[in-house]
């Protein structure tokens, strides 16, 4: 994998969020590409071809139409070939629930999708400058969901 | 008290009824022997006069046949020889019964073989004179002689016969006194065996009518509890039946008929007329029912329809259980009563359940669902104005300035009504897995959730150490969470925040706050604030949701915080009171049981 930039892919059927996702991102000093996607069928497309360039970073929401996050997820964690993506949980839900469940299919992080600018810069930039190595095995259900 | 146990004992009048028997019998003998020996004695008598009538009779022939032969001597006219002639016939008659009636007398034998001798003696000489007489050779000299002769002899056959007579006399007399003797003593005994008798007999008299009486008192009771029976069985709907399990007979008391609707006794009483009224959907439930009931001997309560008289349907519900009487008969008693009104509100209410619980989801479904929704474009505007605030600030006016502040500060509220009112029905959504949770590390989460508010604050909060209990964890989270929340809120506004946790092990009937004076044991955690405090008037008031004390310009709330508090100890079966004093502070009290389940 080509090291010069994080490759970071979103999932997102709301196109206001992934605006300001991608906005966040240029205004943000780090070497990053970004891809989106508008739902779990497409990403799950583009993840299952062979060819593809696997992110080091998904953010993956949980309400999307077709294919939700949770069910992409389970994808995911199935396949050997995404083992080293670093899966991020993108939501406007803080629920217990969702929370849980994500956290036992293996997701690395919960983001609650925050409601400044400000604030949404910071927590994608800290997001993906974690080193994941280390983070994931320090990971325990209470620094799970990443607190703003 | 020994003696009156023996009264009432049932041997009592039955040893007295064998005594009784006994008595009697021992009168009737005692009396027949004395009647017996009456009769003898009576025999006695006679047989002594006959003795001496007949010895007297003996020598009055003796007398005659003397007269006779002295007649003829004197005349000798021969019929003065007829009286001789016959008297000698009639002494040996007469002889002869008096042998007859001796004969079992050795002593009167013996006096009478003399007299036998004397009595020959003097025939014989009388003969001898009447035949020397007729010789005509005989001298007066020798009549005389033998005249004397004669007389001696006759002498000696009074005494003889005088000697019998007082002989007998003396017999009678001996057995006169025996027989005084025993007819003195005999009555006595029999009185007072009679006396006993009769005293026995008057005592089981009164036993018996006591035991009438009481037989009387009992069946006036039982008549009048059969009655009670009867009424009750009207009043609370219900029959009684019997059923003898050897000889399969019935019995159904008045009130089965009438529930359905039937006279008393308008049927005979048999479980094939009974299923007559059985509604056919519940036939064959019944016939299993009640093969099972005759098997087992008991029958748990079994309800079923069954169709009256007037073609109304009813429900019944039978239950029956197996008893054993004292003649060891095997008697299976039941109750049927007509369940109609309980069953149908119970069908109502189990449906208006189904309704409530499906609105009631709904309803939380509905509230999840619109505050998570709601929360979507609520965040957009937040983060678009917050752009704008970045971006385009310089280029506003002052007002421009102002109007963005203002949206800012609506929107804000607007995203923490949404949140309380998201946790709010998150308190209430049926799910709730109780967990043994340490609720130091609950208190500890709540704390950091809270971080930025304390230190922003100064706050300092002081908890005793927490118990380990069963618990939905993140509601009792949630209940630390906004206990704090509330005191940082609702501080003064110069004075740090001092937030004291205290708790205690406390049993219910102690707590005068606890509704339930019951042994159960609660946690007391109270949490006590230095903050602007509350009329006490408010104290019940401030568990409403979306009530407010305050106007939302002075403190920020939404009125959901304490009911969520209070909707999360009543999930935990608890209690929760606020106490306030204005300008000193507040306290809320929470009691959670120890023992949830």
């Amino acid at each position: 994998m080509d090291k010069d930039y994080i490759h970071i892919i979103l999932a997102d059927d709301d196109e206001d969020d992934r605006m300001l996702f991608t906005d966040a991102f240029e205004e943000m000093k780090i070497n990053t590409k970004v891809n989106t996607f508008n739902d779990g069928v497409e990403l799950m497309d583009y993840l299952n071809n062979p060819n593809a360039v696997l992110p080091n970073v998904l953010f993956l929401d949980l309400n999307m139409p077709k294919k939700n996050g949770i069910e992409c997820l389970n994808e995911i964690k199935k396949d050997d070939r995404f083992n080293d993506i670093a899966i991020a949980i993108f939501s406007t839900s803080s629920s217990e629930e969702h929370i849980e469940e994500t956290f036992v299919l293996g997701a690395n992080i919960y983001i609650k999708k925050p409601s400044d600018f400000t604030t949404l810069k910071k927590v994608l930039s800290d997001v993906v400058t974690i080193n994941w190595q280390y983070y994931t095995s320090g990971l325990n259900r209470d620094n799970f969901l990443l607190r703003l | 008290m020994k003696l009156s146990k023996i009264y009432k004992s049932a041997i009592f009048l039955k040893s007295i009824f064998v005594v009784s028997i006994f008595a009697i019998f021992f009168i009737s003998a005692v009396t027949f022997k004395h009647i017996s020996l009456l009769d003898n004695s009576s025999k006695w008598v006679n047989h002594s006069y006959d003795i001496n009538l007949e010895l007297e009779r003996l020598m009055s022939y003796i007398k005659d046949a003397e007269t006779g032969q002295r007649g003829f001597l004197i005349t000798k006219d021969s019929t003065f020889l007829v009286p001789y002639i016959q008297s000698k016939n009639k002494i040996n008659q007469s002889f002869a019964k008096v042998k007859k009636y001796t004969k079992d007398n050795p002593a009167q034998e013996n006096n009478l073989r003399k007299l036998e001798f004397y009595i020959s003696k003097r025939q014989n000489y009388l003969s001898l004179a009447l035949h020397l007489s007729l010789k005509k050779s005989i001298t007066d000299k020798e009549v005389k002689e033998k005249l004397v002769i004669g007389k001696q002899t006759m002498d000696s056959i009074r005494n003889q016969v005088d000697k019998m007579i007082l002989f007998e006399k003396k017999t009678l007399k001996g057995r006169e006194l025996y027989y005084k003797d025993t007819i003195k003593v005999t009555p006595i005994f029999v009185y007072i065996t009679l006396l006993i008798t009769l005293m026995l007999i008057s005592i089981s008299y009164i036993r018996i009518t006591r035991d009438l009486e009481k037989l009387q008192i009992s069946n006036n009771s039982l008549v009048v509890l059969n009655e009670s029976n009867n009424l009750a069985e009207i009043v609370g709907s219900f029959g009684s039946w019997q059923l003898n399990v050897d000889t399969k007979e019935y019995t159904f008391s008045d009130n089965s008929y009438r529930l359905l609707g039937y006279e008393p006794k308008a049927f005979f009483a048999s479980q094939e007329n009974f299923m007559k009224y059985i509604h056919p959907d519940d036939l064959s439930a019944f016939r299993d029912a009640s093969s099972k009931m005759i098997e087992n001997g008991t029958m748990s309560p079994f309800t079923y329809r069954v169709i009256r008289k007037d073609k109304k349907v009813r429900y019944f519900r039978t239950t029956a259980r197996i008893v054993t009487n004292k003649s060891g008969e095997e008697i299976l008693i039941g109750t049927t009563s007509d369940v109609t009104e309980e069953v149908l509100a119970s069908l109502s209410l189990e449906q208006q359940n189904i309704e409530l619980e499906a609105s009631n989801k709904e309803l939380v479904a509905f509230n999840y669902v619109a505050s998570h929704d709601l929360q979507e474009p609520l965040r957009k505007i937040q983060t678009f104005v917050s752009r704008l605030a970045d971006k385009e600030y310089d280029n506003l006016s002052e007002s421009g300035k102002e109007f963005m502040t203002r949206i800012n500060n609506s929107v804000e509220r607007m995203r923490i009504l949404i949140d309380d009112l998201l946790q709010y029905s998150r308190t209430t959504k049926i799910e709730k897995v109780f967990e043994s949770t340490d609720l130091n590390d609950l208190f500890e989460n709540a704390k950091s959730d809270l971080l930025q508010s304390i230190e922003e604050k100064n706050a300092v909060i002081k908890n005793e150490k927490l118990p380990t209990m069963t618990v939905i964890p993140f509601q009792i989270q949630q209940l630390f969470a906004n206990l704090i929340g509330n005191s940082l809120k609702y501080s003064k506004a110069d004075i740090a925040p001092k937030i004291k946790i205290s708790c205690k092990r406390v049993i219910a009937f102690e707590e005068e706050l606890i509704p339930k004076k019951t042994k159960d044991k609660f946690y007391k955690i109270t949490f006590t604030d230095n903050g602007i405090g509350f009329e006490q008037e408010y104290a019940e008031k401030i568990f409403i949701l979306f009530n407010r004390l305050h106007n939302k310009n002075e403190y920020v709330g939404t009125g959901i915080g304490l009911a969520i508090c209070k909707k999360i100890v009543e999930n935990h079966k608890g209690f929760i009171f606020a106490e306030g004093k204005p300008n000193v502070g507040a306290t809320f009290t929470i009691y959670l049981p120890e023992d949830n389940h």
